[in-house]
This record gives structure tokens, sequence and C-alpha cells, in this order.
């Protein structure tokens, strides 16, 4: 018997999603997490602008942010471009989740 | 009306590009492309072409904005020789996967070492699996027929693939030559705007070429397969009617000069068909029974044309004009493809190879007088004698 294959879209162009692709979670891929200390940040947000996989998430009422860890790959330019140096990189094997 | 001109292969292909209006073109400079370069820049300059012209750091850059234009729905083109062709080489399969109908020229051109810019089919050769569209035009006439072709053929919404437009660097790209250019309005009917599936639009985001699961990429890579097969039927059909509303009536897929009667073939591509069939017209007075075939082109390949002729003929020499190092037979791409096309079909004729007109050398009359007395000694054998035959340096008469 065949195995039978999905129906793939023309020249695989599909529309951008708006909302999380669960198919495709590459935050598997990351050996160190952002973590974040709210004392220290001061809301500039310039990681949420700069991440390059939009993986840090802004809550504007709260002024805070967090991580996607779905899909943040742990490359660290949150933590490098952070002007009061907010945001530390923890081995993932420190973590039990 | 249709106009007489005398001008260059190169500036014939900038003909068919200001008369299909290209919205977009990416070049870089490199021997003998640059013409076309310097030719649509002057057009621009002097008002006759519309479009832009975008001037990349390199052949990648090039290839990449070409893809970038096609996908925000642009009809937009680029060219290369040599190693530019294969500096781009990342490009060809992103280009053709992503149903990109962009139009290449080249103007073709020996690979290095050394720097040796004389025509060799093996630049584009080398990037033929990727799922364009190409051949060789033998001529001027037919490098701007060939891209008007290509333009409707690759641009149809059944296809949806790039084109190579190739044509022998030097030979056809610059020597002066008769052609006609079409009229306006029968292009304007030949060839309908360019309409994308899908483009980069801001209102109607897509993702284009996006991560894939496994799965996703064997039914992908059968679509470009049947698109390609597909490709056959159509450049049938545009043949035709390109014939009919033209008056240039090309062979689909192999043309075919003094064949009737010929018991050995000479089989070629690009523009040293020109002194090939020269040299066929004196062999037949010297009692030679040659003919000659002419691939007008190489992916996809014509097997079921030469499957249909094969049978007609004892002997079939195969003229590579670029290599394929270590390739089965010893000879080039054309040879190992030929034989393949036919290693099926009953009362196949024995296929030999010749290797010559690398380096942007001339096939001269007397070279090809020797290789049809060497296909007449196979004849004569009934068995092949030489599988492969680089002419002057291992010639068996």
């Amino acid at each position: 018997m065949a195995k039978s294959y999905p129906e793939v879209p023309f020249a695989a162009i599909v529309p951008c999603p708006t909302v999380e692709n669960d198919k495709m979670v590459t935050g598997n891929w990351r050996s160190l997490r952002p973590v974040v200390d709210m004392e220290t940040c001061t809301f500039c947000k310039t990681c949420w602008l700069l991440c390059p996989d939009a993986s840090v998430v802004s809550d504007d009422e709260a002024e805070e942010i967090s991580f996607n860890l779905k899909y943040c790959k742990g490359c660290g330019i949150c933590s490098s471009v952070c002007p009061v140096d907010a945001i530390r990189r923890v081995p993932e094997l420190d973590f039990t989740d | 009306m249709t106009t007489k001109k005398r001008s260059t292969g190169l500036t014939a292909v900038c003909d068919a590009w200001q008369l299909v209006d290209i919205d977009v073109t990416a070049s870089y400079p490199i021997r003998p492309y640059t013409a076309v370069m310097a030719e649509v820049a002057k057009r621009i300059a002097n008002g006759q072409m519309k479009c832009e012209m975008v001037y990349a750091e390199g052949e990648h850059g090039q290839f990449s904005i070409a893809h970038g234009a096609s996908m925000a729905g642009a009809r937009a083109t680029t060219g290369s020789s040599g190693v530019g062709l294969t500096y781009a080489a990342e490009l060809y399969s992103p280009i053709a996967g992503g149903r990109c109908p962009i139009q290449v020229l080249v103007g073709d051109r020996t690979l290095d070492p050394p720097g040796d810019f004389g025509s060799e089919h093996t630049d584009c050769l080398t990037m033929r699996d990727n799922g364009w569209i190409f051949g060789w035009a033998q001529d001027a006439q037919e490098a701007l027929d060939n891209s008007l072709m290509c333009f409707r053929i690759g641009e149809d919404p059944d296809i949806m693939l790039p084109q190579i437009v190739a044509m022998d660097g030097y030979f056809v790209t610059h020597i002066t030559q008769d052609y006609e250019v079409p009229d306006q309005d029968l292009v304007d009917r030949f060839l309908p705007p360019f309409k994308p599936k899908f483009r980069l639009d801001v209102n109607n985001p897509v993702i284009m070429g996006p991560q894939i699961t496994p799965e996703m990429g064997p039914p992908l890579e059968w679509d470009r397969n049947v698109v390609m097969q597909r490709a056959k039927g159509k450049i049938v059909e545009v043949t035709e009617e390109f014939g009919r509303l033209f008056g240039r009536h090309y062979a689909p897929f192999v043309e075919e000069y003094m064949t009737e009667g010929a018991e050995m073939v000479f089989l070629l591509q690009g523009a040293h068909a020109v002194t090939c069939k020269s040299a066929v017209k004196y062999l037949r007075e010297a009692g030679y029974p040659v003919g000659m075939l002419r691939l007008r082109w190489v992916r996809p390949f014509p097997e079921e044309a030469l499957q249909a002729i094969a049978a007609k003929f004892k002997v079939i020499g195969v003229i590579d004009t670029g290599t394929s190092y270590g390739a089965a037979g010893g000879g080039g791409v054309l040879l190992v493809e030929t034989r393949a096309s036919i290693s099926e079909t009953p009362d196949k004729p024995i296929v030999q190879g010749f290797t010559s007109g690398l380096g942007g050398e001339v096939i001269t009359h007397d070279e090809f007088f020797r290789m049809a007395e060497m296909m007449r000694k196979t004849l004569e054998a009934g068995q092949l004698v030489q599988s492969s035959t680089w002419v002057n340096f291992n010639d068996y008469v």
C-alpha cells in the first residue's frame, strides 16, 4: 500500500499565520533560556523590538516583558541589547520544565 | 509592422524584453552577457524601455533580485555567463520550486580555469536539474523568438516555471546578424500580461518558501516533476501558435536537416548547427549518408521526440560542446541523455559521442568531415568503435 501524502499548497505558499503554528514548534533548539529580572527592567522594550523571532512578549498594561519559550531559540540578542543588563541566559538543564 | 534589423543575439533578446515590457531586470557585468545590460540601460535612458534596472553586487544578488521581483508580481529577467551562472547556484532551486517564472538570458561561456570567455555549454548545463525550462538558440532570430516563447510557456498558469534563453557566447551573442523584430500588436496577442498566482501584498500577506515538515517535501517535488513533464505539451502548443502568428515555424523539439535517407546523423544544439548544416551539404555531395538533428530544448529533454525518429538512423553522433567529467560514456551531458532516451527503443541506432567546440573554438568543416568519417567507420563495423571521441585528441581516423 503506497503511503499517502498530505495535500500541499502551490509552491508551499501559505497565508501568513495570524496565530502560532503548532506544527512547527522551534523553541526546542534552545540551550540557553532568557530570564528577565523585572526589578531591573525599565520596560524600554529594546529586546521586544530586536527579537528576530518575535518571541519577546510585552504586556503593556502591566509593563512587563516575558518570553514565548515555544519559539524562543535562545540566541541571546535580547540579553546583549538590554541597556540595564536585566536579562540573564540560563542553561536549559537548570530548569525542570 | 515587422522591422528588419541587423544586430547581435543579445540585442535581439533585448528587443524581445522591450516588446514584452519587462518590469524589472537585475544586472551584473560578465562577458558576454554584459552587452545586454548595456543595451537595456541605453534603452531606459532613451525612453524606449520602462523598467526597473537593479544593479546587483554579484550574480547571487542578481538572481535574488529577480526572484523577489517575481514574487512581488513583476515580469522579471536577469542574465549571466560562465562562472556568473555558477555563483548564483543557490537560487536555481528556490526560484523553480517557488514557481517564479523569471527569464534568464545566458550568453554561455567556458567555466574557469582559465579565464576563457569563449562559448561552451557547460555553464548552464551544470545547473540543469532544478526545474528550469531551457534550450539553445542557433542565431539571433531564434534567440528573440525563444525569449518570447519562453515567457509564454513559463508564465502559463499550468506551468509557472523559470526559463533560460541560452545562446553560444560570441557566435550568437556578439556576431552581427539579420533578424526580424515582430510587430508589437502580434506580441501583445501572443503573450498576455503576467498574472502571478500569488504575490507579495501587504493586504493579503502570504509566506513564500516557509519551513515545512518533511512529509510536505516529497509532494512538492512531485508537483515540480509533473509540471516539468507537462511543459513538453505546452512547448508543442506554443511553438505551433508562434508559427501561425509570426510565420516562423520551429520544430518543437528536434530540428531535422537532410535526414531523408540519412543512415547517420549528427546531434547537437546551438550555433554550431549552422556550420554543421553547411558541412552536411558537402558530405552528402561526397556520398556520406549523413544528416543533422538539432535539439531546441535540453530541459525538458525531448526523449519522446528522439524515440519517435531514432529508428530511422543507424548511427547517431552526439556532439557535446561542454564537459561532464567522469560521466558515463566519457562524453558530455547530451551523450548521456541521448543514450538514456533511446535505451529501450527497438531497432535503436548506435550512439557515439564527440566532444568539440570547447573553449569557444569553432567546430570547423574539417572537424565535421572527420566526425562523419568516424561515424562511417561505426556504420561499417555495425558497433561502437569508440564510445566517445574528443575531436583532435583521440580521433580514430
